[in-house]
């Protein structure tokens, strides 16, 4: 090892040493060497098809990835986004197909389910955004508690069944239409969404908040930020991501699905953090969720492609989480 | 904080009964009462035995929840480690009963240690990160979970794994001592060795001083690291005992079991006053806790109230639980 | 372990030990780095059998990374360690206390929620056949407490007690030991006079049987007291062991400084104005301040003095809305406040420098830039409708950062690279980004060196000629005496004095510092027993 290198005096600048940027570098050059391994047994993971396909696969992580990212920066994470966007799905599936029954115009139906999803989102953001930051409980015990509510409201609403024919505009409009040739509706949308919350976090002083109290909680209420409020958005931000993103998921699916989230609060957590948001707070931002939401899809794609079996997916991803947490431990002591 | 007038007020001394003790002894008597006058299956010897049955596995689970939590950090993955003990030493058994079909004992035992061999596994991987490398221990116990799920799924594909000896299935699982399932005795005996540990041992008291304040114990001289990875150990042995006893009442080793014991054993730990910050927790309140839920489970089951609200219900409790311990310290700390 | 009285165990072994002519202990060239400090350079130290062995240097001069070196809490980064005469490599809390090293830290290693007695043995109880003795225990914390003479109930969890039986209870921790080099820091911090002196009996008792002593204390009085010799550090570096009785305390302060006192405390001018912060009649929720009065005038460098744990950095913190208070009135510029927090009184023009700069000050992970605008982001030179203003955010803290000699002027550096003397001032551009009246000051030169802390107090001059108001909390007590215009003094959660011109001096303020009349009896701290 080069430790004489790292070994900072004083003032002095700390010069970036190979394994540092090795480390920064971990996940872009893991990648490509994935991609590049599955190459040799599968030539069709580098076709034009399957990349197109692999990003707007990642559309969909990518806003809950984002979503879980924008409380992990407060030292927080919402156990609770999985079963937000089951319920999500099925309320506002129900609502339209109610309305359609009823022979309401297109856009009403389109404005009833958006307004139901995001309504629906914004009270689980309120209530856990409540008791995290006005009454400071533990934000696993109160996102633990949300998960169960809405895991219960999803299947008690739905009866737990799908909720089927969804009407064919709202899966036009957020999923199979076409606005620009070549590029599909999820994804463009997914653009749209990372560059509002670049914008969000590094210019206004809200997202610098956010990092402020991530890093020092302490530090920032002392420094006279609206601590409380702030942290109560971002659960409110949170929940809003992921209840568009469920919408989106309803389109695709065209259907209300009360399982639909399964696995989603697993898989937002693990491509944030192996991203490199960090669990410890104030660290982080869109471009590490997008690294982290491609490699999570591009693994499970490769996997796919190689036809290995799902069970074993899993248990490869459980592994890449826990060596995304070491290498982040890594980077934290080094840096 | 150091406050200079601590001579206790009455208020004073009211609040350490209540910290000592609190709300949850009333509200089970109560409850129980309530139920017993008003719902008149509630007070059957069948209903008698199915709650304290079902009581026992959650109670082996949340004992070793509250053990990690108590060092201030927890465990996600008891409810991966609960099917994998259950299908490993099914898988075990049947095997051994293949090659040796006569020799009961040597089939039994060989199954036992392998279920819990495969919790230890776990335990292992958990607190070696946590101690050694430092990590968050969410994230690690996530990613085990993932791990323990899918080895549990790979070794079955999800089938049940029958063919155990009858003699573990009629003479344990299902069998009775003086009329009550043999798990309540498993259960009676593991409360009170952890009572015994955390009362009369170096260990119990240890864990204490870890989570209370991790830097005086490593002043004092506690090997902290090695605790905290036993911490991590005990837990998982015991969600394995918990599968074995589970898998014995079944008949079956089962890859899927519950999705929402985790939850529950962190609720039941939560419910009793265990503090997510360590370094709090008392195994006799956990037992107590975990029958609450339970018995309000089966109240509301008698009540024919659907499954997927008492889900809500659930979530509910959790959140107020807390929030209600939370507003009474600060009411205590005014005073 | 079967020890009835520390004392006498240390006695005889330590008499063993003694007619060895060895050191007990013999540091040489030991240095310790952190990320952004060198904490210790090449410092040698020795440590004879039946000496006390004072540590004499300002906070941040690395007397408590010499001493957590020697207690094995972390190694060091070069230098050798010997100890009794054998070289020592690998040592940890555990392996130290083993070898007799017993440390008492200022900062306690207590756990809060462990009652006195738990922690009296945590790491060393006694058990039989794996079961916890707890009678045996029992008996043992009784007679120790009994024998150090402190007021303390085994029975009491440590969250419950005042910072003074806090720190009987850690001093207590290292008598229970078989102790052969006892490590003192700053114990009489917040003890009483009479607990101090039993204390300092205990202290000749065991080295007179040949226990080792290291005792770091800033108390000129107590220093020449106790003291056999002394080893002042500055910076990180040795600057020199002396025998206690061959050296002035002027001679002492001068190589803990490196400079004449004069040149240290620059000369400023009162000028009082306005009376720009009234305090009366605070009381706090959980009375470390009980029924204070006091104002601040503009132009005018208010001190506030007293032990550690009187209640004086309560009073600032509560002023900034950091307290629960019970009763009494705030007023800045002549309005009152009634319900302080940070950001109302950051409007009003009121800034709080906290003395936790780790804890409650910097974001570490954070840039200079955005540390040191975090308290002015409201304003429209920082944001507008919420969207921050980059370009002009970057000119305003650079040239603040200019003006207060950041070294070097980076804004873009994260913090936690930067020296303890560089972090206060990226924590004092907080009152340069928006228009301060009242400077709270808490502890505002601990940890950072001379040179910064010259810088600090020409600051503080320069704020002061803008007609602003300075309340300055410390606990070094040239600063407090070389720089108030006027200096209250506080002892056990009361203003006792209020000192002007030639009575700001050392033996004033100490007179109140002890002083243990009726009212100070009645208000302290907990009985640990009844």
């Amino acid at each position: 090892m080069t430790d004489a290198i790292f070994v900072s005096k004083a003032g002095a600048d700390r010069r970036r040493g190979l394994l540092d940027w090795l480390l920064i570098l971990s996940l872009p050059l893991l990648m490509i060497a994935m991609e590049l391994g599955v190459y040799a047994f599968e030539p069709r993971v580098l076709s034009l098809r399957n990349i197109v396909n692999v990003l707007n696969q990642s559309s969909y992580l990518v806003l809950f990835a984002s979503a879980q990212m924008m409380v992990i920066l407060t030292r927080g994470f919402d156990l609770s986004l999985g079963t937000t966007v089951s319920a999500i799905s099925v309320a506002s599936a129900l609502v339209m197909t109610g309305l359609a029954a009823a022979g309401a115009p297109d856009f009403v139906l389109v404005a009833a389910g958006l307004i139901v999803g995001l309504g629906f989102g914004a009270l689980v953001g309120l209530f856990n955004g409540f008791f995290v930051s006005w009454l400071g409980i533990n934000p696993f015990v109160v996102t633990l508690g949300s998960l169960n509510i809405c895991l219960g409201l999803a299947t008690t609403i739905s009866g737990g069944r799908p909720v089927f024919n969804v009407p064919d505009v709202f899966s036009l409009l957020f999923y199979n239409g076409v606005l620009i040739p070549g590029l599909s509706i999820p994804l463009m949308i997914a653009i749209l969404v990372c560059l509002g919350l670049y914008f969000l976090l590094n210019h206004t002083v809200f997202g610098r908040s956010l990092y402020l109290i991530g890093n020092n909680p302490r530090a920032a209420y002392l420094a006279g930020l609206p601590s409380k409020r702030f942290l109560g958005l971002a659960y409110l931000a949170c929940s809003l991501l992921a209840a568009f993103g469920a919408l989106m998921l309803t389109a695709r699916t065209g259907s209300g699905e009360p399982n639909l989230g399964g696995s989603l609060m697993l898989e937002s957590i693990a491509a944030a953090v192996i991203g490199g948001v960090s669990l410890q707070g104030g660290v982080g931002g869109v471009g590490a969720v997008i690294m982290g939401t491609l490699f999570v899809t591009m693994l499970s794609n490769s996997m796919d492609l190689l036809e290995v079996g799902g069970y074993i997916q899993q248990i490869l991803l459980g592994c890449v989480i826990i060596v995304a947490i070491f290498l982040d431990r890594l980077r934290l002591t080094r840096g | 904080m150091s406050s200079l007038d601590v001579h206790p007020a009455p208020s004073h001394r009211l609040y350490r009964a209540y910290a000592r003790f609190g709300f949850l002894p009333t509200v089970l008597v109560i409850l129980v009462v309530a139920l017993a006058l008003f719902v008149p299956r509630f007070l059957t010897v069948q209903n008698i035995f199915n709650v304290l049955r079902s009581s026992a596995y959650l109670v082996i689970l949340s004992a070793g929840q509250m053990t990690v939590l108590i060092v201030g950090g927890f465990d996600l993955s008891v409810g991966a480690v609960v099917p994998l003990a259950s299908v490993v030493s099914a898988l075990v058994m049947v095997w051994a009963k293949g090659v040796a079909p006569d020799q009961t004992a040597i089939i039994v035992l060989l199954g036992v240690l392998a279920g819990i061999g495969s919790g230890l596994a776990v335990g292992l991987i958990n607190g070696l990160s946590v101690a050694f490398l430092k990590v968050s221990p969410f994230i690690v116990t996530l990613g085990s979970l993932s791990i323990a799920t899918g080895v549990a799924l790979l070794l079955t594909n999800g089938i049940p794994v029958y063919g155990m000896p009858q003699a573990y299935v009629n003479g344990f699982g299902r069998g009775l001592w003086l009329q009550l399932p043999t798990a309540v005795y498993l259960a009676a005996l593991i409360v009170a060795l952890v009572w015994f540990i955390q009362n009369f041992t170096r260990m119990g008291r240890y864990l204490y001083a870890i989570g209370g304040n991790l830097q005086a114990a490593t002043v004092s001289g506690v090997r902290t690291r090695t605790y905290l990875v036993l911490a991590y150990l005990f837990c998982s042995v015991l969600a394995a005992v918990s599968g074995l006893a589970l898998t014995a009442q079944i008949g079956s080793g089962q890859a899927v079991i519950s999705a929402q014991l985790t939850l529950e054993s962190i609720a039941a730990a939560v419910i009793a006053g265990v503090s997510l910050k360590g370094g709090v927790g008392r195994v006799e309140m956990v037992t107590l806790a975990a029958f609450f839920l339970l018995i309000l489970t089966d109240a509301m089951d008698l009540l024919k109230i659907d499954p997927r609200i008492q889900t809500i219900f659930l979530g509910c409790i959790v959140v107020l639980a807390v929030a209600l311990d939370e507003v009474a310290k600060r009411r205590a700390s005014v005073d | 372990m079967t020890i009835a009285d520390p004392v006498q165990i240390g006695a005889s072994r330590a008499a063993a030990a003694a007619r060895d002519a060895r050191p007990l202990l013999e540091l040489s060239r030991v240095s310790k780095r952190f990320p952004g400090v060198t904490a210790l350079d090449q410092v040698d130290f020795e440590l004879r059998h039946g000496e006390v062995h004072v540590l004499f240097g300002e906070n941040g001069a690395g007397k408590s990374t010499l001493i957590n070196i020697i207690a094995g809490t972390y190694p060091p980064d070069e230098g050798a360690f010997t100890y009794q005469g054998e070289a020592v490599v690998h040592l940890t809390p555990h392996a130290a206390r083993l070898l007799g090293i017993s440390p008492v830290f200022q900062e306690f290693s207590l756990v809060p929620d462990l009652t006195v007695e738990q922690n009296l043995f945590l790491g060393r109880e006694l058990s039989r056949s794996g079961v916890l003795d707890r009678s045996r225990m029992r008996t043992r914390a009784l007679d120790l407490i009994k024998l150090l003479g402190f007021d303390l109930d085994p029975n009491r969890k440590v969250r419950d007690l005042s910072r003074a039986h806090q720190q009987m209870v850690e001093i207590a921790k290292a008598f229970l030991a078989d102790v052969r080099l006892l490590i003192l820091d700053e114990p009489t911090a917040s003890l009483t006079e009479a607990e101090a002196a039993k204390l300092f009996a205990l202290i000749a008792k065991l080295k007179a049987s040949g226990v080792g002593i290291i005792y770091v204390s800033h108390r000129m009085r107590e220093i020449k007291q106790i003291a056999d010799r002394i080893t002042v550090l500055r910076d990180g570096r040795k600057i020199a062991t002396v025998e206690a009785g061959d050296v002035s305390e002027n001679a002492l302060v001068e190589m803990m400084t490196g400079r004449k006192i004069e040149v240290l405390f620059p000369r400023i001018e009162p000028r009082p104005g306005a009376k720009l912060l009234e305090v009366e009649n605070l009381t706090l929720a959980n009375h470390t301040v009980t029924d204070v009065s006091f104002y601040a005038r503009a132009g005018e460098i208010t001190g506030v003095a007293g032990l550690v744990g009187c209640g004086k950095s309560e009073l600032v913190r509560a002023v900034y809305g950091l307290e629960l208070i019970a009763a009494g009135i705030i007023r800045v510029g002549g309005a009152a406040v009634t319900n302080p927090s940070p950001a109302t009184l950051l409007k009003q023009g009121l800034c709080y420098f906290p003395s936790d700069r780790v804890a409650e000050g910097l974001a570490l992970g954070r840039s200079v830039r955005e540390n040191a605008s975090m308290t002015a982001l409201d304003l429209p030179a920082y944001s507008r409708r919420g969207v921050l203003q980059r370009a002009s955010e970057r000119r305003a803290i650079q040239s603040i950062v200019e003006r207060l000699k950041l070294r070097p002027p980076q804004i873009e550096r994260a913090v936690a690279n930067l020296s303890g003397g560089n972090r206060q001032k990226v924590l004092l551009a907080r009152g340069l980004t928006r228009d301060i009246r009242v400077y709270l000051f808490d502890e505002p030169t601990v940890g950072i060196d001379v040179g910064a802390k010259a810088e600090v107090y020409d600051l503080m001059k320069d704020v002061l000629a803008t007609g602003a108001a300075i309340v300055l909390v410390s606990s070094e007590l040239p600063e407090v005496l070389h720089l108030s215009h006027r200096l209250y003094v506080m002892h056990r959660s009361r203003m006792v004095a209020e000192l002007t011109g030639s009575d700001i001096n050392e033996q004033q303020v100490l007179s109140h510092f002890f002083r243990e009349d009726a009212a100070g009896r009645a208000a302290p701290a907990s009985s640990g027993g009844r």
